[in-house]
């Protein structure tokens, strides 16, 4: 089948093309250059275009979604929505069911979205969710940072055989790239313990943070993957926690870049939880200058913000002593999960309120890193979902970036508590993002940083991932418009996924089984046998389950897209 | 003032969902919008007129302006009053699960009992309960930490357990006796019981006052006991005779207090 959306402006910053009004067409799955006379018209005239959204950073399937969804039914009783011809029911506010889920995604425009903590031993479970999800591409990042494994050859800084261990653990997790969660804290929470900055030795392994980071890297760029790696850094959310951060940026300077398709050598995660100044929560205050500098300075470095939505949420990371914390500070509920030999997980539910001095101050810093980083290229929107807000705000977000004026008012009209003042630069930053920038941050941008090149942008054979969203880019001011703004991105006028058109006027007309991409290194299988040879007398030992109960196997997933990597290339 | 009367024609072995019958959405209803209703039950939609006759004399201008008056064996009908904001229910029979739940104003008597949840989450408005109430009436519902905020809940009869669960304001005054673990996690709000206890009043308690007049079997052991009070005002109310005080639960750091009728629960001291 053949199709022509016509006449929209179009916004694909990868390939250069900024509002200009052109066709877009597509056939068989893929964006081509031109169709013959019976393509179907879809009419978009003067509309805006954008390729599908990809999320570099969000937490949708995986047990921790299960045992939140188990521990958080009130959750579950948000958000219900009764099936239709088409869709299944929906249910759930920061923790949906799977189908919705893929219809909130595929509601605003989305197409692919990265699962950003993938525990191995949990990988079969993780997979079986991502199944479970229709609709969008989903691609999962396997813990690495507190594995027995990571930290025995970290402190060796045995680079070769961590690479090898990695590629192996990938085929077997059918994992994507390498996410390192609090490294070393989340080992020190076995025992009731957590490290702090990069220096502070993981208990009982006689290796630091700093290390490794740094081993990590260097064995990512050793493979090649098409991610970096991406990094949760130490200390999430404790004031004073952005020297800890430039510290880990930093310590990534020397690494050399192994990868044409992306920029970056280092991803760092949820910036805006680890951009905190003062030393306690009474002299909190913002970081961000500090680290948008080091951000401006080093094009190495990319990240995602996770703004603060100023909703009641549930969070949920591998960071469980910070989910301990959370839990005293809190005082509700709490869900905490040993790992055995690779992390331990956490969730707690948590109000933000704009009445609160804090939580107005953290969605302040989340909007400071977005207008403070200059080129939009490095900086990608996420509420690393649901922790600091539930994804169906992106397009909230969106309208607070294109809008000083809406800003202002939440300032002034009290919406956001007056500390944001004295404790952060917001009320000072006037810049107001345009379409093009919005493109890159929501779809370019993290494209470019997981070296997806079949997406993320229109260029002829990329996959027909499109969005058309019902406002006139041409004649709209976002700046006072920006309810107008929001409604638009949160109903997509027209989804399109691998050339099937999934949502038409924000309502989903059709759904497809989602897939999950994964990195197949190819290359060091010799040295991966090697390797296996001295891990598996460990594993033996130590796992409580059985190697061949561990491996993923094919029929947990149904349609794999193999990213094939020649090692070192 | 518009009187909406529904009289039962037959009842059903499952349950009728009355949820959006309240007098914020049939206000200004005529009798042929009843007709036409189709009310849920189970998973499917039937005619309401199969079940109750409705009769509708008088005028409304607003919700606040209907009595809404239910005859017949309401023992199959949930949700009656569910998250109404005004005007007047009467419910003449016992009713199914759910009556009252998230109601934030307006009034709701029931001639008869009431089955679990009555008053759930409700914040504000008055419910009156002729009877008993079984489980976790003004309670929060499951995995919630917010169960009713304001109003005020009357039973006449007895309460089951966990009455009050997580209450986070408001007064809940039971006439009757009461069964285990009234209060139980709750923040604010005073639970007054009139009857007996059968045991563990207040477990996991912040905040907020229990009075108990009558006699409780067992208590917790994060209470501690504190002095003799005589005439006592508790959350504004007062109190006549001597009462034990005391507060807990420790293990939460709560601040919550219970008082215990003195005459009755010496065997406590
Ligand atoms: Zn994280
Ligand atoms: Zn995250």
């Amino acid at each position: 089948m053949e199709y022509i959306i016509k006449n929209g402006i179009v916004y694909d910053p990868t390939n250069k093309i900024e509002g200009e009004k052109k066709d877009v067409m597509f056939k068989n799955g893929k964006i081509v250059d031109n169709v013959s006379s019976d393509a179907k018209v879809l009419d978009a005239t003067d509309k805006l275009v954008m390729a599908a959204g990809v999320d570099p950073h969000s937490h949708i399937a995986g047990p921790k979604l299960v045992v939140g969804r188990l521990y958080r039914p009130e959750d579950s009783r948000r958000g219900v929505k009764p099936k239709t011809a088409t869709t299944r029911a929906e249910s759930g506010f920061s923790i949906p069911s799977c189908p919705a889920t893929g219809y909130r995604y595929s509601r605003m425009g989305y197409g692919t979205v990265v699962e950003a903590a993938m525990p191995p031993l949990e990988a079969k479970h993780t997979h079986e969710e991502i199944v479970a999800i229709p609709n969008i591409d989903i691609p999962a990042l396997a813990l690495f940072g507190n594995n027995w494994f990571t930290l025995e050859y970290a402190k060796d800084n045995n680079v070769e055989d961590l690479a090898a261990f990695i590629s192996k653990w990938l085929k077997i997790t059918r994992g994507y790239g390498v996410k390192i969660v609090n490294p070393g804290g989340s080992e020190a929470w076995g025992w009731g313990m957590n490290v702090h900055g990069l220096d502070d030795p993981v208990p009982y392994w006689d290796v630091t943070s700093r290390e490794v980071i740094h081993t990590l890297a260097e064995a990512n760029e050793s493979l090649g993957l098409p991610h970096s790696i991406h990094l949760h850094p130490n200390d999430l959310g404790h004031p004073g926690n952005y020297e800890t951060t430039v510290g880990s940026m930093d310590l990534i300077k020397d690494i050399s870049k192994n990868s044409p398709v992306r920029d970056q050598t280092v991803h760092m995660t949820h910036i805006q939880y680890h951009s905190y100044a003062g030393t306690n929560w009474r002299d909190f205050e913002s970081g961000a200058e500090d680290i948008s500098k080091f951000i401006n300075k080093n094009d190495y470095v990319t990240c995602d913000v996770g703004q603060i939505t100023l909703d009641e949420t549930t969070t949920m990371t591998a960071d469980a002593p910070m989910e301990f914390d959370l839990h005293q500070l809190n005082g509700l509920k709490w869900a905490n999960k040993d790992i055995e030999l690779e992390t331990s997980s956490g969730i707690v539910p948590f109000i933000y309120s704009g009445r609160n001095s804090v939580h107005s101050v953290q969605w302040a810093i989340g909007l400071e890193m977005f207008l403070m980083v200059n080129n939009p290229w490095q900086i990608m929107l996420t509420t690393d979902n649901p922790n600091a807000g539930p994804f169906i705000r992106y397009p909230k977000v969106i309208s607070w970036l294109m809008s000083n004026k809406r800003r202002t008012e939440m300032i002034e009209h009290g919406e956001v508590h007056k500390a944001v003042g004295r404790k952060s630069s917001l009320a000072t930053l006037d810049r107001e993002y345009d379409f093009d920038e919005i493109a890159t941050i929501s779809r370019a941008a993290p494209a470019r940083a997981y070296g997806f090149t079949d997406r993320g942008h229109l260029g002829v054979d990329a996959r027909a991932d499109i969005a058309v969203y019902d406002i006139k880019p041409n004649e709209i001011d976002p700046s006072n418009e920006y309810e107008t703004i929001e409604c638009a991105f949160g109903n997509a006028a027209l989804t399109v996924k691998d050339g099937q058109i999934i949502v038409q006027d924000g309502e989903i007309v059709s759904t497809k089984e989602s897939q999950t991409i994964w990195a197949n290194v190819q290359g060091i299988e010799e040295r991966e046998n090697e390797v296996m040879k001295k891990v598996m007398p460990v594993f033996d030992k130590y796992y409580t389950i059985k190697f061949e109960n561990y491996l993923v196997h094919d029929h947990y997933i149904h349609n794999p897209i193999e990213v094939n990597i020649q090692a070192g290339k | 003032m518009k009187t909406i009367t529904f009289n039962q024609k037959k009842t059903s072995p499952i349950a009728l969902e009355f949820d959006e019958l309240i007098p914020d959405t049939i206000y200004n209803w005529e009798k042929s919008d009843f007709d036409k209703y189709m009310v849920p039950i189970g998973n499917s939609k039937f005619s309401l007129s199969n079940y109750f006759d409705v009769e509708v004399g008088g005028e409304a201008e607003s919700p606040a302006e209907v009595k809404m008056i239910l005859n017949g064996d309401l023992g199959r009908v949930k949700y009656i009053g569910n998250k109404m904001s005004d005007g007047q229910v009467i419910a003449n029979s016992s009713v199914d699960l759910h009556c009252g739940a998230e109601m934030s104003g307006g009034s709701i008597l029931v001639n008869g009992d009431a089955e679990s949840y009555a008053g759930r989450e409700m914040t504000g408005g008055e419910l009156e309960i002729k009877g008993n109430v079984k489980e976790f009436c003004g309670a929060s519902y499951i995995g919630d930490w917010r169960g009713m905020t304001a109003g005020m809940i009357t039973i006449h009869g007895n309460a089951g357990k966990q009455l009050g669960e997580c209450l986070t304001g408001g007064e809940i005054h039971v006439k009757g006796n009461c069964d285990i673990l009234p209060g139980i996690h709750m923040n604010k709000g005073l639970i007054q019981i009139d009857g007996d206890v059968t045991r563990w009043p207040g477990g996991q308690m912040q905040n907020g006052d229990i009075v108990i007049n009558g006699t409780l079997s067992r208590f917790l052991e994060g209470f501690n006991q504190e002095e003799v009070v005589i005439d006592p005002t508790i959350a504004g109310k007062s109190f006549s005779g001597k009462y034990i005080k005391f507060t807990g639960d420790i293990a939460r750091n709560g601040k919550g207090t219970i008082w215990l009728a003195a005459n009755k629960n010496r065997h406590l001291l």
